[in-house]
């Protein structure tokens, strides 16, 4: 077990227990660039039987059946499964507004990502964490195999400046480094003014198997507030005035419950994932039940 | 519509400080407290609505500051008191007549009828003028000036909550004449001159409460009052009552009494009651009555009847003469019970239904023991006069005490005649030296007091007339008294009544004294004739006049009370009581619990005159324990048993209309300016709680 295990405090000993034993499942099967434990669309060279194919000019004398041609004299190819491996993006949004909650949506979503980066790293894939906003020139480390499990954790722990990137620019950054195809988790509360649609958007276009993680803290969720209030937006200072009363808390909580509607319809009706979450929901039951459910992780 | 102002310019300026004060306040912004949150994002969305249209929103702040402004002028003219008079005042001086007759204590209104009247008239006072005076006079069948005429309105309030109801009839000719006073002064006239009048005449505005439950006011002109009759009452007001309740000795079984009631219903349904008749205090019978509903009647009467109050019927005065008068009247029931003899009780007749005038169904009668006359003969011998006064009948009705003209001079019966132990003394052949506290017959002389004077005695006096009238006289035939020795004519004193009149002049003679009755009769009955023998000197002792007359005597002088049941007295009348004992003081005792103690009067008798609750009051004689007498007062008047009001009042030759129940007030208005300023100040709340929506 690496030391840096114990030292973090995104997982447990136990959490990494439980995580050993599952795996990352990916909906679409991706070309990988290394081998890995995964088969692949591509035949290729395993020792995984596919299928065969009538021998035409320039084939691999190698791969021959040469059994088959004895019996029938006729030249077949013997096509077998590859195996490759899966390319898991966590990327986490790390604006002011993640800050808030108890614990804090940035902490949730920081062993969230840990809690699935184990997973895919158990697994020999290629885990890539980032955050909204990575600058070109200190990009998020790339990962692969159990022993890189300190760096991940150790990455993770630095991430704790929070930095207001707009959405949909952030994505947009992402998507324009990581070409690669594969799972992508996005961890986000979703507040943005501009809107979420726009973000999204940019990575349907990359034809991943997008995972929408969104995180609300209890005072999103249940805001405790009293008298005539001047809320300010701890990101761009926006300020709304209110008088809280029963009809305006109701109203509020309307409006919540279709923002989150909004996101899932939005989410599902393009073939992504959605998962709404609390700060007060434990990551092991975040990831053993609701994602196991959704079928992330198996 | 006019103002009343209700505050002090201190206050005013207080209240007047508010508007600009709330002003003030929305000029100064509302600070709100800055709390940091994750993103505004869906707060500006939740509150989006609100900036849609930033006019609206100027207005909605304005909406609330309008709403508060609104409330404040509300309250301040609410201050104001606003009100306008449903109808005015006729005139600048009024008099207020409240009835507070027994049936003014009904119930019908949902609280008593008194309590109603004083309620509108204290509105009529409200709306008078600082210049305007009012009097206000509360009647019963006597009348009481609360108030005279005065511009104090809290003073004339104040008035007309203290009129009390009480349990009397209804007379309003009394109250009439007091109100009248002032407005008709009476005239003079002096020979030679034109008659003028002594004081100028003051009209005034008569105002009238009453149920209407009022005899007739004749003989009385209303001059220069301006009646109002405002009849107060549920023109379907329902009540049962006790009219009468009287109790007799069942004259063919001595040991039974009967016990009479007559019930009436002035209800527009004929009903079924059940009336309870229990012995002090204890239940002895009970009877169900069905009693009619009230309807018209025709009531006949002789064709002498009076013509002037009787509604000629075309019919009835077609036929045989008499004249018929239709009437609206109340249904009547009698009921009787069959009871032993009680001795010395007081029964009460209960109705068994509760109704709106809880007053008259009650009913008290008392039986007290009879009370036998003390008569006291001083004779120095009269056979005819001691079997005349020892018949059984005379036994049960008298103590006679049989003494010699001697005893006259011992100052023990001086003392006993002085104290009045004696209801009678009948002296025959003498005189008394001084005249004793109690009625007398003096036989063949006349009483040695001043007025008193006699003729020269004459031969054989005839005896020409009796009085038939007279009690001490009725039924004494005296035609076949032919023969009497000599007798003497008799002149009493001013204010004397011949009884027997002879052929020489007045020869019995009737006179009070102090409160006592003298009777001096100018014949002996025994005497001594001239040559000194003794012996009868009239016939008369052998005519059945006789032991009618002295039965006459000694009822009527001797003052026995042989009924069993007493006669009920109404309240407010007063009650002659007699002592059985010659007592100097007698205390009653009222059904309310009061203690009153009476001085003697004449002829051993107590005027008691505070009835005025229906009940039974009790006697006690001297310094006794116990109860000697008891009476019964009781309300038993149809007139106010008839809870429908009157429609209209007869006063004098003038009939007034009542009017409606809605009676000119001034109508205030600030109780519905301050529910409107409550509404809107609701309103406003609503609006501040809910402004998100607007």
């Amino acid at each position: 077990m690496p030391p840096s295990a114990t030292q973090s405090s995104l997982l447990s000993p136990q959490m990494l227990a439980q995580l050993e034993r599952l795996e990352l499942v990916s909906r679409k099967i991706f070309r990988g660039r290394l081998k890995g434990e995964r088969r692949s669309r591509r035949k290729g060279q395993s020792v995984e039987f596919a299928d065969f194919r009538n021998y035409v000019q320039g084939d691999d004398l190698r791969f021959v059946d040469w059994n088959l041609y004895a019996r029938l004299d006729k030249l077949f190819l013997k096509l077998f499964l590859e195996e490759e491996d899966l390319h898991f993006y966590t990327l986490i949004d790390t604006s002011a507004s993640m800050t808030f909650g108890q614990p804090s949506k940035l902490q949730h979503a920081k062993q969230l990502a840990a809690a699935l980066g184990f997973i895919g790293l158990c697994r020999a894939d290629r885990v890539k964490i980032e955050t909204l906003g990575t600058s070109l020139a200190k990009p998020g480390p790339t990962l692969r195999g159990r022993a890189s499990l300190w760096r991940m954790l150790e990455y993770l722990d630095g991430i704790d400046e929070p930095n207001n990137v707009p959405l949909a620019a952030g994505v947009k950054d992402f998507c324009v480094r990581n070409s690669g195809q594969g799972i992508l988790v996005l961890i986000t509360d979703l507040m943005d003014k501009a809107g979420y649609e726009s973000a999204l958007r940019f990575l349907l276009a990359r034809q991943m198997d997008v995972y929408v993680i969104h995180v609300l803290s209890q005072e999103e969720m249940h805001p405790d507030l009293k008298g005539d209030l001047k809320l300010v937006d701890c990101e761009d200072q926006d300020v709304a005035e209110i008088t809280v009363s029963r009809p305006l808390l109701d109203r509020y909580r309307k409006t919540l419950a279709a923002f989150i509607d909004g996101a899932r319809e939005y989410c599902t009706r393009r073939g992504m994932s959605y998962l709404m979450t609390t700060t007060d929901t434990p990551v092991e039951t975040l990831v053993l039940n609701y994602l196991r459910q959704r079928g992330l992780v198996r | 519509m006019n103002l009343i102002n209700a505050l002090s310019p201190l206050q005013w300026a207080f209240l007047l400080a508010i508007p600009p004060a709330i002003l003030s306040l929305y000029f100064l912004k509302l600070k709100r407290h800055p709390v940091e949150v994750p993103s505004t994002y869906l707060w500006s969305r939740t509150i989006e609505d609100l900036h849609v249209n930033s006019i609206w929103q100027k207005l909605r702040q304005s909406l609330l500051l309008f709403l508060q402004i609104l409330v404040v002028l509300l309250a301040i003219l609410a201050c104001l008191r606003p009100g306008f008079r449903g109808t005015e005042l006729i005139g600048d001086r009024f008099i207020f007549l409240i009835d507070n007759s027994a049936s003014m204590s009904a119930k019908d209104l949902g609280r008593t009828r008194l309590s109603v009247a004083q309620e509108r008239v204290i509105e009529l006072i409200n709306q008078m003028k600082s210049s305007d005076v009012a009097m206000v006079i509360s009647f019963s069948d006597v009348q009481r000036v609360e108030q005279s005429f005065t511009h104090s309105r809290s003073q004339l309030r104040q008035r007309v909550n203290r009129i009390q109801p009480t349990q009397r009839r209804t007379d309003l000719s009394d109250a009439l004449r007091a109100a009248a006073g002032l407005a008709n002064p009476g005239r003079t006239s002096e020979v030679g001159t034109n008659d003028y009048q002594v004081a100028e005449a003051l009209p005034a505005t008569l105002y009238i409460y009453s149920d209407g439950g009022v005899p007739k006011v004749p003989d009385f002109s209303l001059g220069n009052l301006e009646p109002i009759y405002v009849a107060i009452g549920d023109e379907q007001a329902e009540n049962v009552g006790i009219v009468s309740f009287s109790t007799e000795q069942n004259p063919e079984k001595p040991t039974q009494m009967q016990a009479y009631a007559r019930l009436e219903n002035s209800g527009t349904e004929p009903v079924t009651v059940e009336v309870e008749l229990t012995l002090d205090g204890e239940f002895l019978d009970a009877a169900e009555v069905q009693i009619p509903a009230r309807a018209v009647r025709s009531i006949s009467s002789g064709s002498g009847a009076d013509s002037t109050n009787a509604e000629a019927d075309g019919e009835g005065a077609g036929d045989g003469g008499d004249v018929e008068r239709k009437d609206d009247l109340p249904g009547a029931a009698g009921v009787q019970f069959e009871l032993e003899h009680p001795g010395h009780a007081v029964l009460q007749l209960t109705i068994n239904q509760q109704d709106d005038f809880p007053l008259d169904n009650t009913a008290y009668s008392v039986v007290n023991r009879p009370r036998q006359a003390n008569v006291l003969l001083v004779t120095p011998g009269n056979e005819s006069l001691e079997l005349a006064l020892s018949t059984s009948e005379a036994a049960r009705i008298a103590l006679v005490e049989i003494e010699p003209p001697s005893v006259l001079t011992t100052s023990a019966h001086q003392a006993s005649a002085e104290a009045g132990i004696y209801d009678l003394i009948i002296y025959d052949q003498c005189v008394p030296v001084r005249m004793p506290a109690a009625n007398t017959l003096i036989i063949g002389d006349i009483p040695p007091v001043d007025g008193w004077s006699k003729g020269e005695r004459v031969n054989r006096p005839v005896i020409i007339d009796t009085d038939p009238a007279h009690p001490m006289t009725q039924l004494v035939q005296m035609g076949d008294v032919k023969y009497n020795y000599d007798g003497f004519p008799i002149d009493g004193p001013t204010g004397a009544a011949t009884l027997m009149d002879a052929d020489v002049g007045p020869i019995m003679v009737i006179a009070a004294r102090a409160g006592f009755e003298d009777v001096a009769l100018g014949i002996d009955i025994v005497g001594k004739y001239a040559d000194g023998n003794v012996g009868p000197k009239t016939e008369w002792p052998i005519r059945r006049s006789f032991p009618v007359f002295m039965m006459n005597t000694v009822r009527y002088l001797g003052g026995a009370r042989l009924s069993y049941s007493t006669e009920s007295h109404q309240p407010g009348t007063a009650v002659k009581i007699r002592s059985s004992l010659p007592v100097e003081q007698l205390h009653v005792t009222s059904p309310i619990g009061n203690e009153t103690t009476l001085d003697r009067e004449a002829q051993n008798s107590f005027v008691y005159s505070e009835t005025d609750h229906v009940g039974v009051y009790e006697t006690k004689e001297g310094r006794g324990r116990e109860i000697a007498q008891r009476f019964a007062v009781n309300m038993f008047s149809s007139r106010e048993s008839d809870l429908r009001p009157e429609p209209n009042i007869v006063l004098g030759y003038e009939l007034v209309d009542g009017q409606s129940a809605s009676e000119p007030a001034r109508k205030e208005l600030w109780k519905w300016l301050l529910i409107i300023a409550l509404s809107v100040l609701v309103f406003e709340w609503y609006v501040y709680n809910r402004r998100v929506y607007l």
